[in-house]
C-alpha cells in the first residue's frame, strides 16, 4: 500500500522534472533541412546590419557533438594514447560536450552582458552547428600526418566556421564595445579548442612532441605504435605529391 | 503427579506464544520458528499462576494441535497440485516467451536489408534474440583475443537508453525501452560477422576498414528501416540511420581495436 503511493508519488515527481517533452520541438527535422544548415554553417552571412534568423534545433548539434566524439576515439585509437587516470571514451564525451554547453553557456552569458538577442537554444544550435568545421578538420588530419595540412585546415575551415558565427553575434549585437568583446572571446575559443584537439589527442610525429608540450606529459603518455606502416605511408606520399604539383 | 504438572507448565508456558500464533496463523513456515523460539524464551516463566488459566490450557491444546498440522498440508497440497498442473502446464518455450519462428524471421529481415519490413513483427519485446547475439558478439571477441564482455554489455545498455531518448523525441506515438532494446539487439548481428572474420585477419589494415564500414552501414541501414517503418516516420528514416551509425562504430572500434 505504501509502496503503492510512493510509486505515484515518484512516478508524478519523474514526469513533472524529467518531462523531455519539452525537448520534442527542437527534434522535428527533415534530412533535408539538416543537411543544408550543415553546409550553411561554413558560409559566413554577409548581411550584418540585420539580425540574421537562427534555427533553434538540437537534433544537428547533437550528432555532431557525438561525430566529434566518435572522431577524437578514432584518433585516439589509432595513435595508442594512453590515458592514466579515466578512460578514452569518458574523456572523449567530457570534452566534447563539456565544450558545447560550457561554452555556450559562458557565451550566452556574455550575450545577457552585452546586450545581444540571442537564446540558448539559438546558442547551443548556432556552436554545435559550429563544431561541422571542426569534425571535418580532425577527420582529415587524423589520417594523413601532415602539420602544414593542419594549419591550412584549421586557418581555412576552422575560420570559415568561426567567421559564420561571429557573422550571426555581430548581426544580433549593438554597439562595437560588445561585438568585439562577444566575438573575439568566441573566435579565440572555437579556434583554439581545434588546436588544443589536434595537438592533444593523435600522434605527434617525433620531436614536435618534446618541444611543445613538455610540461603537459604527466596526464597521458604515449606510447610508440606499430601499426603497418604502408597505409601512411602511401597517404603521406600522395599529400606530398599533391602540395608538390600544386 | 507431578508428570502432569510439568505437562500443565509445558502448556502454560506455550501460552504466551498462543496470541502471537493466532496472529501468525498464516505463516506457516515462521509459525514453528516463533514456537521454538518463544518457548526456548518463556522457559523461565515462574510457576505461580500456572493454574489460573485451565480453559486455555484445553484451547491451546487445539491450538497446538491445529498449529501443527498447517505447517505440513500446504507442502503436501503444493505437491498435489504440482502433480496435477504437469499435465496442464504450457510447454516451457512457450511459458519463457521464446518463439523460433519469430526468431528466424526477424533474424531474416535483418540479414536481407534490401527486403521491406513488416512493421508489426516489433510489437512483441522479445529479448531472446538479441541477448543470444550479444553473447556470440562476446564469444567470437573471445576467440581473437580480447575478453570485452563488460564492454559490450555497457555500450549496449547505454545506447539503448540513449535511442529510446532520441526516439521517444522524435516520433509521434512513443517507444517502450523493450521494443528499442530489441530492434537494436537484432541489428547487431552483422557486428557477429565482422568480428568472427577478426579472427581470421587482422582488421587494422585499409580492407579492415573498408569492411568495418560496410558492416556499419548494413546494421544502421537495418535499424533504421525497422524504426521508420514501426513508428511511421518515413522520412526521417536517414536521422535515424545516423546515431545508430555512431552506436555500431563504436561497436566496430570495439571490435578492430
Amino acid at each position: 500500500q505504501m509502496w503503492q503511493a510512493g510509486k505515484r508519488q515518484a512516478s508524478r515527481a519523474f514526469s513533472l522534472y524529467a518531462n523531455i517533452d519539452i525537448l520534442r520541438p527542437y527534434f522535428d527535422v527533415e534530412p533535408v533541412q539538416v543537411r543544408a544548415r550543415l553546409l550553411e554553417s561554413m558560409i559566413p552571412v554577409k548581411m550584418i546590419n540585420f539580425p540574421q534568423k537562427i534555427a533553434g534545433e538540437l537534433y544537428g548539434p547533437l550528432m555532431l557533438v557525438f561525430t566529434l566524439v566518435a572522431i577524437l576515439l578514432h584518433g585516439m585509437k589509432t595513435s595508442d594514447t594512453i590515458i592514466r587516470e579515466g578512460t578514452l571514451m569518458g574523456t572523449a564525451i567530457g570534452t566534447c560536450f563539456g565544450y558545447w554547453l560550457g561554452v555556450s553557456s559562458f557565451i550566452y552569458f556574455l550575450a545577457y552582458l552585452c546586450n545581444a538577442q540571442i537564446t540558448m537554444v539559438q546558442m547551443l544550435s548556432l556552436l554545435g552547428y559550429g563544431l561541422f568545421g571542426h569534425c571535418i578538420t580532425l577527420f582529415v588530419t587524423y589520417n594523413i600526418h601532415f602539420h602544414s595540412l593542419f594549419y591550412i585546415f584549421w586557418l581555412g575551415v576552422g575560420g570559415l566556421s568561426t567567421l559564420r558565427m561571429v557573422a550571426v553575434l555581430v548581426s544580433r549585437t549593438v554597439g562595437h564595445t560588445q561585438r568585439l568583446i562577444l566575438c573575439g572571446t568566441l573566435a579565440a575559443l572555437h579556434m583554439l579548442f581545434l588546436l588544443y584537439l589536434h595537438f592533444a589527442y593523435h600522434k605527434v610525429v617525433e620531436g614536435i612532441l618534446d618541444t611543445l608540450e613538455g610540461p603537459n606529459v604527466p596526464p597521458f603518455q604515449r606510447v610508440a605504435r606499430d601499426i603497418p606502416v604502408v597505409p601512411n605511408a602511401v597517404l603521406n606520399t600522395t599529400a606530398k605529391a599533391v602540395a608538390l604539383t600544386l | 503427579m507431578s508428570n502432569f504438572e510439568q505437562f500443565h507448565f509445558d502448556f502454560y508456558q506455550s501460552n504466551y506464544t498462543i496470541d502471537d500464533q493466532e496472529e501468525g496463523y498464516n505463516s506457516y513456515g515462521s509459525n514453528e520458528n516463533l514456537c521454538g523460539s518463544r518457548k526456548s524464551q518463556t522457559g523461565e516463566q515462574p510457576p505461580a499462576s500456572a493454574f489460573a488459566p485451565s480453559e486455555m490450557l484445553l484451547s491451546s491444546q487445539n491450538y497446538t494441535g491445529q498449529i501443527l498440522q498447517p505447517t505440513y498440508t500446504p507442502n503436501t497440497l503444493s505437491h498435489l497440485s504440482y502433480a496435477d498442473g504437469f499435465d496442464e502446464e504450457p510447454p516451457l518455450l512457450e511459458e519463457l516467451g521464446i518463439n523460433f519462428e519469430h526468431i528466424w524471421q526477424k533474424t531474416l529481415t535483418v540479414l536481407n536489408p534490401m527486403k521491406p519490413a513488416d512493421g508489426s513483427i516489433m510489437n512483441e519485446t522479445d529479448l531472446t534474440g538479441p541477448m543470444v547475439f550479444c553473447l556470440a558478439l562476446g564469444a567470437t571477441l573471445l576467440l581473437a583475443g580480447k575478453v570485452h564482455f563488460g564492454y559490450v554489455y555497457g555500450m549496449s545498455a547505454i545506447g539503448c537508453l540513449a535511442m529510446h531518448a532520441l526516439l521517444n523525441l522524435m516520433s509521434v506515438p512513443g517507444v517502450s525501452h523493450g521494443c528499442v532494446a530489441s530492434v537494436l539487439g537484432y541489428c547487431l548481428l552483422p557486428m557477429v560477422i565482422l568480428s568472427s572474420s577478426a579472427v581470421v585477419f587482422s582488421l587494422q589494415g585499409i580492407l579492415g576498414t573498408l569492411l568495418a564500414l560496410f558492416i556499419i552501414g548494413w546494421c544502421s541501414f537495418s535499424a533504421s528501416k525497422i524504426f521508420s517503418s514501426a513508428l511511421a516516420m518515413e522520412g526521417q528514416q536517414l536521422l535515424i540511420a545516423y546515431p545508430c551509425a555512431l552506436l555500431y562504430g563504436l561497436f566496430a572500434l570495439l571490435t578492430v581495436f
